[in-house]
């Protein structure tokens, strides 16, 4: 068997191992599952205050719940993905190079034989595989949950669009667990190693967005999109902001394929830059050296 | 000397030469700045378009212009007291794990239990030093958010304002206090190292984001960009004896977000800086005789923390530790 292949394999039976990481992992698939019934809970007590309004003569407009997709009880999950999601993949991705430096197996490792792309590209198809297989076991039971709400199973449209929302969370749960990699193999300590990216994280969720549009931080957890402020410096800042805010891109594009109708245009534009992200911070680990992998961790 | 200021006194000096704690706070302070700027930024827009509308109004021949919109310098502080309970809460669980990790990484724990130390000697002072440099940081903020509300944001303070500034302030402290005590009790009682700051950090994950995001969520105002009754254009008075119809769902709804410490921190803070706008331009005392279940469960929640932490950081926890 190649060095990617045992790489791989090594990485899933770690991730199997390590319990700390179940932790998260069981969190995430139970919000994933969570967030649909919390939708269907929200959306019906909506539309009740919606027809007590219309009763009582206050509002003539016309109800904005009015043709949801069955897929609306699934948006919450789109903030569980970046939100749980990515600090899960931060974690595995950080567990998954630090582990051997600090067990100073990378020394026997590339004693062998053995390149430093296929050794990181195993890791990562590893990681890649435990992220698909959790993303895989969230979505299978939330769309069968949404079918139990919807009375029916989901339509071929509807199942297709979950699947596309599956792929995209996986770009960015990858994206995420190479951040990860990248500090497990830089930093000095594991302290260091864990928390330079969630400080990158929390700048990309809430810094960015903020300077670019005014939203709030919290609000920025919300499904539904805040009011951006426009005009003259916003409007500047955003065009330089707007493509870097990853997680930003990952919530307009995942409310688009999930036919969010608070959200319009293509979906096309946001894929791309996740996919480009995901790309370049693969050269990037798979461009680090070897005597960077081989040095010890000082803690 | 006690022994406690002793190590109060080690922590001090271990912070002040950490440079991971340096890049942290001044993460923080930039974001707190930052969002300062953008708030004025953003109400310098609105009022740029408002007076466009005045001027195109005034040229058309129309008469009644509507109310400019006014600028209530405190609340030019909410992005930085969002910053402050998500990131703020985070690096204060990051200096209370590193109180108890560096001890066994530098290998200076069996050197410490090898004196002759009082039982709580060792948490009360790592609690302690803690509490001090809490202090100084939230110092530091408080001033460089008032010189950005005066010099970037451009507004005025009276002396009212510093007061809620203040207590704005105090709050912050609890709250800090608050994580970093129990991320030093969760580091004491976890048998790795790495697993109680993962711990921490879950639980982190489920009180300060998860669980507000949900309450949040499930506010019926939350579901349409601008908010629900804002569309259906309803007043306050009517939106409020809808929703008394709802009063279960709303109740369950408030229930989870009071269950999470972050919303009493948030709440305190909202009400005495006037960013909630039932509490703007109000008189102290009034946001008193509103708020004050949530100074109490959030000083009693800090006091528990603390307790939790120095009752847990004991001799064989601390040394049973795997690295």
């Amino acid at each position: 068997m190649n060095t990617f292949l045992v790489s791989a394999r090594y990485e899933m039976l770690n991730t199997r191992r390590a319990r700390t990481a179940h932790l998260l992992l069981i969190v995430f698939i139970g919000m994933v599952v969570a967030s649909s019934v919390i939708g269907w809970v929200t959306n019906q007590t909506v539309t009740g205050v919606y027809e007590k309004v219309l009763a009582d003569g206050l509002t003539t407009a016309p109800n904005p719940f009015t043709g949801v997709t069955p897929l609306y009880y699934a948006r919450n999950a789109v903030i569980y993905v970046l939100l749980i999601g990515s600090l899960m993949a931060i974690v595995l991705g950080v567990q998954a190079t630090l582990r051997d430096r600090k067990a100073a197996t990378t020394d026997l490792v590339l004693s062998r034989p053995v390149g430093t792309a296929a050794r990181l590209l195993g890791q990562l198809a590893g990681l890649g595989v435990v992220l698909a297989a959790v993303i895989g076991i969230s979505f299978t039971v939330s769309w069968i949950i949404i079918s139990v709400i919807n009375g029916a199973p989901l339509g071929w449209a509807e199942t297709g669009r979950v699947i596309a929302f599956c792929l995209l969370s996986w770009v960015l749960l990858t994206t995420f667990s190479l951040l990860g990699m990248l500090t497990g193999l830089r930093s000095k300590q594991e302290t260091t190693a864990l928390l330079v990216p969630f400080a990158i994280w929390s700048a990309v969720a809430f810094v960015l967005p903020q300077i670019g549009t005014a939203a709030r931080p919290v609000s920025l957890l919300n499904p539904v999109p805040a009011v951006s402020s426009t005009g003259g410096y916003f409007d500047f800042v955003s065009m330089i902001t707007g493509p870097l805010s990853v997680t930003e891109q990952f919530k307009r594009a995942s409310s688009i394929i999930l036919q969010d109708t608070t959200v319009t245009g293509d979906a096309t534009s946001s894929t791309l830059i996740l996919l480009a992200f995901l790309t370049v911070m693969t050269v990037i680990v798979v461009a680090t050296p070897r005597n960077r992998m081989r040095s010890g961790v000082n803690e | 000397m006690s022994s406690t200021w002793v190590i109060a006194q080690k922590e001090l000096l271990d912070l002040r030469r950490d440079r991971l704690f340096a890049v942290l706070i001044g993460f923080l302070a930039v974001a707190t700045l930052i969002s300062v700027a953008v708030a004025a930024a953003s109400f310098r827009t609105q009022l740029d378009a408002y007076n466009l509308y005045v001027q195109q109004l005034t040229a058309s021949g129309g008469t009644s212009t509507p109310a400019a919109p006014q600028l209530f310098p405190l609340q030019l502080l909410r992005g930085g007291v969002e910053y402050l309970e998500i990131l703020g809460a985070l690096f204060a669980i990051v200096l209370g794990y590193g109180t108890v990790a560096k001890e066994k990484y530098r290998g200076t724990l069996q050197l410490l239990l090898s004196r002759p130390l009082a039982r709580f000697a060792i948490p009360g002072g790592k609690v302690l030093g803690l509490a001090i440099v809490w202090f100084v940081v939230v110092a530091l903020m408080t001033v460089a958010t008032t010189v950005a509300i005066l010099v970037i944001g451009n507004a005025p303070l009276q002396g009212i304002d510093m007061v809620r500034i203040l207590i704005a302030a105090v709050v912050a402290w609890l709250y800090l206090m608050f994580w970093s005590s129990l991320a030093i009790g969760i580091t004491a009682l976890s048998h790795r190292l790495s697993t109680g700051l993962i711990v921490a950090i879950v639980v982190w994950l489920a009180f300060v984001l998860i669980i507000p995001q949900i309450g949040d969520t499930m506010d019926p105002d939350n579901q349409v960009p601008g908010g629900l009754f804002a569309t259906l254009q309803i007043q306050k008075p009517d939106e409020l004896k809808v929703l008394a119809n709802f009063a279960a769902f709303d109740g369950i709804r408030n229930g989870l977000e009071v269950s999470s410490i972050t919303k009493h921190f948030e709440r305190l803070s909202f009400a005495f800086l006037g960013i909630k706008d039932k509490f703007n331009q109000q008189p102290l005392g009034f946001v008193w005789a509103d708020m004050w279940g949530y100074a109490v469960t959030l000083a009693a929640a800090t006091l528990a923390s603390v307790i939790f932490a120095v009752g847990v950081t004991t001799r064989r926890n601390v040394q049973r530790k795997i690295s």
